[in-house]
């Protein structure tokens, strides 16, 4: 990581874990990540902008940071971006499901031991951050690609992905917190009820495999790896 | 936690351009093999064509050139294997060699055993099979009891592996066999190279589900091993097999072993399926396509002098998953169709349960991740 967006990250994660209002966000910067320098911004790319964007979905921060990046960056495909920007927010909301999980079942003691020390409750946890890694791998080759050309296909399979990986998750950490997860006081349920949320605003499972497949088999068998490598 | 840490990788200009290259000799080398032949993938081999690519400077690209490699980067590596496994080409013969056994020997091995073997391997002349597991060794491999006596000049070994993939065609196994007390579990490994023409080496061969015979049992009775067969130090086996697991476990030959089944399923849906077809291929493209960014990312973990362990049993988990999936739903999916696509289903149907029991049995890999995620 180059050393400003070190700082970007620094700062980005200072502000937003502190449940910050707006003001905040606006006096730290965070929402011209991708206004130029010479304008007052940070002059980053969409890979910059990721780094605020899953943090947001990490620390389950509802403000319209997302939604004033998008504004700034003059994509022309708006409803695209904005799958893109809630893509990473399922992939910060993710994360932050896995540590809550991972830290509950090490605290949480039964038969006289961690939760975390039995292996029906590791293999699921295996799965979750297997999960995880895979929506968050998706979200950071799309912001990449973001960054260069036409990103409709790496866009379109990050939010996929990410709606994939949120169904299979979301089920794992409830189950893996027993009763403790489903209280309205514990954190757990500011994260999975908005994974659940975001798995149907702006595509579901349905509407991007439609359209993906849809243009694959248009392209037919002998398309399918070259323009899978392109 | 790095292990769960994707950085996105880029391939190189140089990298691109190959692909080309090895796309156009792919075309011809192998026009005319029917589908089901090329969903045997790794499982095929053909002396010939391993020698072919040697020619072609595609086996041991990433090793020095003193050693007859090609001093070519992990990406173009990374490449070349994408290509031939997406084409389904028969690299059997040599591919253990290439993925494993050679770096093993470049990084451990001794300069005599580098000069002898690297060079061979490199021309498609060798065949390498692993000899790790064992009737009581498998998940649970430092159980092995395959026992090394030291004797004059080198060492006699006795004992048996087994579900030892090619050794019937195999010149060479890398043996993980006990040199020290039973009681020093780990530290008293070692591994060997056997030359299997070795005397008293009897390889026995396993049909599998579907009557092919891939593994073997491999009986060694009192096979004489010299003392400059000993690879690394004796002791050190035990790192040199953590080591190596990770080359075996992070390729694209971990979510790539369906894809003919998958294109297979393209061919006859045509260009405007059903919607429940679309679905199924869009839900599957976006799971390779994701693989594929983290088996790069793995690459890139691999070019900076990484040992990507934990990343390496995360991309094979969810691919050997996906792996499983494709022909399973695909078989969900099908309405009649032609003889080489129900061929190509009914193979990967019956070969993909070994998907996540070979290099590593899923709930191994799981356990792998768990440690990583301070579980235990």
């Amino acid at each position: 990581m180059s050393e400003l967006r070190a700082l970007l990250a620094d700062t980005t994660e200072r502000v937003l874990a502190r449940a910050p209002g707006w003001a905040q966000v606006e006096e730290a910067g965070l929402a011209k990540v991708l206004v130029p320098e010479s304008e007052g911004g940070f002059g980053g790319n969409w890979e910059d902008a990721l780094i605020v964007i899953r943090a947001c979905g990490y620390h389950a921060v509802d403000l319209p940071l997302p939604e004033a990046i998008l504004e700034s960056s003059g994509a022309k495909d708006k409803a695209l971006f904005a799958a893109m920007m809630l893509a990473a927010k399922m992939a910060g909301a993710l994360q932050a499901a896995l540590d809550l999980s991972v830290e509950y079942t090490r605290q949480r003691q039964q038969f006289g031991k961690p939760l975390a020390s039995f292996q029906a409750i590791q293999q699921q946890l295996a799965v979750f951050a297997e999960e995880t890694a895979a929506a968050n791998m998706a979200v950071a080759a799309a912001f990449r690609a973001a960054d260069r050309d036409d990103a409709w296909f790496e866009i379109a399979c990050a939010k996929l992905r990410a709606n994939q990986a949120a169904r299979v998750s979301t089920g794992i950490a409830h189950q893996v917190h027993g009763a403790m997860g489903f209280t309205a006081e514990y954190r757990l349920q500011h994260l999975t009820r908005r994974l659940w949320k975001w798995g149907s605003e702006h595509g579901n499972e349905r509407f991007w495999s439609d359209r993906i497949g849809a243009r694959i088999a248009e392209r037919g068998p002998e398309n399918f790896w070259p323009d899978l490598t392109e | 936690m790095p292990g769960f840490d994707f950085p996105p990788f880029a391939l190189p200009p140089q990298a691109r351009a190959l692909r080309g290259e090895v796309r156009a000799f792919l075309k011809d080398a192998l026009a005319d093999k029917p589908s089901v032949e090329r969903a045997r993938s790794w499982s095929g081999g053909s002396r010939e064509f391993s020698r072919k690519l040697g020619k072609q400077g595609w086996i041991g690209m990433t090793w020095p050139k003193q050693y007859g490699g090609h001093e070519r980067s992990y990406a173009e590596r990374y490449v070349v294997i994408e290509e031939l496994l997406v084409a389904g080409a028969p690299v059997g013969s040599h591919w253990v060699a290439d993925r494993q056994s050679g770096p093993l020997l470049l990084r451990f091995g001794t300069e005599a055993q580098r000069e002898r073997l690297l060079p061979a391997i490199a021309q498609g002349e060798l065949c390498f099979c692993i000899g790790m597991s064992e009737p009581g060794a498998g998940s649970d491999l430092a159980a092995v009891r395959t026992r090394a006596r030291r004797v004059d000049g080198g060492w006699k070994v006795s004992g048996q592996k087994i579900w030892t993939s090619n050794a019937q065609h195999a010149d060479w196994m890398i043996a993980l066999v006990r040199t020290g007390d039973a009681e020093q579990k780990h530290a008293g490994l070692s591994q060997l190279l056997v030359d299997m023409k070795s005397a008293g080496v009897t390889v026995k061969p396993i049909a599998n589900l579907t009557g092919e015979s891939h593994f073997n049992e491999v009986f060694l009775d009192d096979v004489f091993v010299p003392e400059t067969m000993l690879i690394g130090a004796e002791g050190d086996g035990w790192r040199q097999v953590g080591a190596e697991l990770a080359y075996e476990r992070s390729g694209p030959e971990r979510y790539l072993s369906s894809i003919r089944v998958f294109l297979e399923f393209l061919r006859v849906v045509g260009a405007s399926p059903s919607e429940a077809e679309r679905l199924l291929i869009g839900e599957m493209t976006a799971r390779m396509w994701t693989l594929r960014q983290m088996s790069l990312s793995v690459v890139g973990k691999l070019a900076a002098g990484e040992n990507p362990a934990v990343a390496a049993a995360v991309v094979k988990d969810l691919g050997t998953s996906l792996e499983q999936d494709i022909p399973r739903a695909v078989q969900a999916m099908a309405g009649p169709a032609d003889d080489a696509f129900e061929r190509t289903l009914s193979y990967l149907l019956q070969t993909s349960p070994s998907f996540s029991l070979r290099g590593g049995t899923r709930e191994i890999l799981r356990g792998i991740i768990a440690r990583e995620l301070g579980l235990r």
